[in-house]
């Protein structure tokens, strides 16, 4: 029988004769009770020496889904995860990224906690700027995969991040940024509404669809928001978008992390560089202190009681920029923009704006009004232009050298 | 339009017509000669020529025989090797962008035909010089109610009653064409009697049978910071503090406090767990299939 390579074979989808065999899987992925196609996968192992002939319901369904999925290329590959764009093969217009896990040495005997959470959290999470986890399946070597949305346009980092001379320049608009910013924005809300704290959000984490809209991607650090009296880790959220109650180690901290990180992306992007670059959480603090101003007990109250705290030794060292400081660097956004800003970076967290109060910020409301998301700006528009024709024939899909970037972005 | 003649026999480089006109310069001693032409007229001549006449303004062609007032910017390159099939091309698009209805816009298909007729009729009108000042007038006053009623729609939307918007200004430039058609409520067609008006536009303009009126685009919704999503608790309402013992260490700790711990999240996820599965009914949920991620 055909089929018997295709069994030993590690790939998790291997084209060939097995592949093309049609089977009748539409919807139900979960259902247990669809025994046809199950029945008829079996059927094909009865023959294969050295395997198993019966296969659980578990098994059986997880035969199920991985057949809904047919690899197409890898686009992308890091010490984590191997990324294959792939496609379903009832419908080869849809497009899905396949996230494969690697076996990781410390994790011998079961599955990383990173893809625990992103299962765990993308599983629950259905909502049009968080990425849509399709399925997960395991493969014949025992690793995990996820089926991801197929987001092709990069991410928010190469919006404003121009890498090298021969990068277009993307021109972008208050109203742009505000679309961004939203679209983020009532990700981070639908997340903390339901109790899930994000803990990595950055530029490189913010994925963009094909039609323009702005997808929060890698939960690998999320987690639940914490009872009152458990500690939590201040190691998270990459060292440009910590806020300072985590770089002074609180363990005790809440839902307005996220909220600075979005800060963080908003100036980002009004800057077009990052705000606070620090090399070391040191010099992340300082650099923070030295724009806001060393904060006191009278500022934000128990901050003294943090592990990390010093005093500020000067009167002076209390004060941070003025607003003509602001106003100069941040004139693209506007008033309502910068109201918004300072907002989101506040060094106390119990004043920082909560994410609804950000969606609810009248700064998005105020004109001009947020671009729609099929008009914004985006480095695919750009190649489009530039390589004219050929793109348009393989619109939808991924160059291999834009795709390695998205890949190393998103699940790097 | 016939091209120029100014060619000699004699000369080797007039085969290719590689000689200007005006100032007979040719190719020959200059290289990167470039010839224009104007749509008014159709005269082909070089672009130093073109410099040098137009530059301080409109002037008349200097080709003998052509009493035409040019203007420097509508000076272009020529597409067409045959300059009758440039000035076809030319006046194809300019009737198409007037008449620029579609087979949805008419009723039925022989609506649509005869349309279609009339559309080349007068193109066909403009291209042969037949009649052209009435064929022009019709085109001139169709584009105008064509514009009048969009602008109309257009009008009336505005986008947020919060902005200090443009409407006052947008009512100061209200053009003449659309004064006209908003005495006129089917829009289709500018109304004849305020053609009268005007002094000497007597002959109705244009109708099409079968039409399907003017619909314009539904206006944006407003601004919804949350997109349609409402998370809002349905059984309970919660309170910004609870007095329970077991808490009294967490909300005193000034760890907590400093490091921005917030007890009213600790407390509306408490709720939400306490009343989740609230209102729902397996048996209600039983048939219900499991939606499709696609």
């Amino acid at each position: 029988m055909a089929s018997t390579q295709v069994a030993l074979s590690p790939r998790p989808n291997p084209p060939g004769p097995g592949a093309s065999k049609p089977l009748p899987l539409k919807s139900k992925t979960l259902n247990v009770d669809n025994a046809k196609p199950a029945a008829s996968v079996a059927a094909s192992r009865a023959s294969t020496p050295g395997l198993e002939t019966e296969l659980d319901a578990g098994a059986q369904m997880n035969e199920q889904v991985r057949n809904r999925y047919v690899i197409d290329k890898k686009i992308g590959q890091g010490t984590y995860a191997d990324v294959f764009s792939a496609h379903v093969r009832s419908d080869p217009s849809k497009l899905v990224a396949i996230k494969r896990i690697r076996l990781q040495q410390e994790w011998e005997n079961g599955i990383t906690m990173d893809s625990i959470r992103e299962i765990r959290f993308l599983s629950e999470l259905k909502h049009p700027n968080v990425i849509l986890l399709h399925d997960v399946f395991s493969t014949k070597d025992q690793k995990i995969s996820l089926v991801l949305e197929h987001l092709p346009l990069g991410d928010l980092e190469e919006v404003w991040l121009k890498k090298d001379k021969k990068d277009p320049m993307i021109a972008y608009t208050q109203a742009d940024i505000k679309s961004w910013i939203l679209m983020l924005s009532r990700a981070v809300w639908f997340c903390h509404s339901h109790r899930i704290l994000h803990r990595d959000i950055k530029s490189n984490n913010c994925l963009i669809a094909a039609n323009g809209c702005l997808k929060l991607a890698d939960f690998g650090l999320a987690r639940p928001f914490a009872e009152p009296g458990r500690k939590m880790t201040h190691q998270v959220i990459t060292r440009y978008y910590r806020p300072p109650e985590l770089l002074y180690m609180a363990q005790h901290y809440g839902p307005k992390v996220d909220v600075w990180s979005v800060g963080m992306i908003l100036a980002e992007l009004t800057l077009r560089q990052f705000m606070c670059p620090g090399n070391t959480e040191m010099e992340q603090l300082n650099m923070y202190c030295e724009i806001f101003g060393t904060p006191t007990e009278e500022t934000w109250p128990g901050v003294s009681k943090l592990q990390c705290y010093v005093a500020p030794d000067k009167p002076a060292a209390q004060r941070g920029h003025p607003k003509s400081w602001w106003e100069s660097n941040f004139g693209l956004i506007g008033e309502d923009g910068r109201n918004l800003l300072r907002g989101m970076l506040t060094m106390d967290p119990k004043k920082r704006l909560s994410s609804e109060e950000v969606v609810k910020h009248p700064w998005f409301s105020s004109s001009p009004r947020p671009t729609k998301m099929e008009d914004l700006p985006t480095k695919g528009k750009a190649d489009l232009k530039r390589f004219g024709d050929d793109l348009k024939r393989h619109a939808g899909e991924l160059d291999s050298g834009r795709g390695d970037k998205v890949a190393r972005k998103l699940f790097g | 339009m016939s091209k120029p003649a100014a060619r000699g026999p004699s000369n080797a480089n007039s085969k290719d017509g590689e000689i200007c006109p005006v100032c007979k310069s040719s190719r020959y001693l200059n290289k990167h000669m470039k010839f224009l032409i104007n749509p008014e007229c159709y005269h082909k001549m070089c672009e130093s020529c073109v410099d040098r006449i137009f530059s301080h303004g409109p002037a008349p062609c200097p080709i003998a025989g052509c009493k035409r007032t040019l203007r420097k910017v509508k000076f272009r390159e020529q597409r067409f090797e045959d300059l009758k099939v440039e000035r076809e091309v030319d006046i194809r698009r300019r009737v198409a962008a007037v008449f620029d209805k579609t087979e949805d816009d008419f009723e039925t298909l022989r609506d649509y035909n005869d349309y279609l007729e009339t559309v080349e009729e007068i193109t066909w009108n403009l291209i042969l010089k037949i009649d052209v000042e009435a064929t022009e007038k019709k085109l001139r006053q169709y584009e105008a109610a064509q514009k009048a009623e969009r602008n109309i729609q257009a009008q009336t939307y505005q986008p947020d009653p919060s902005l200090p918007s443009d409407t006052a200004q947008v009512v100061l430039k209200k053009s003449a064409a659309q004064r006209r058609a908003q005495g006129n409520p089917t829009g289709n067609t500018p109304d004849p009697a305020s053609g009268a008006g005007n002094g000497q536009q007597t002959e109705p303009g244009l109708r099409f049978k079968g039409l399907k009126k003017y619909v314009p685009p539904p206006p944006e919704a407003p601004f919804d910071p949350f997109d349609g999503w409402a998370i809002e608790p349905q059984y309970y309402v919660t309170q910004n503090d609870y007095d329970v013992e077991w808490l009294t260490r967490a909300i005193n700790d000034p760890l907590h406090i400093g490091g921005g711990y917030d007890m009213r999240d600790f407390y509306s996820w408490a709720l939400c767990d306490a009343f989740s599965g609230f209102g729902v009914f397996v048996e209600d949920g039983k048939d219900v299939e499991m939606a499709d991620v696609f």
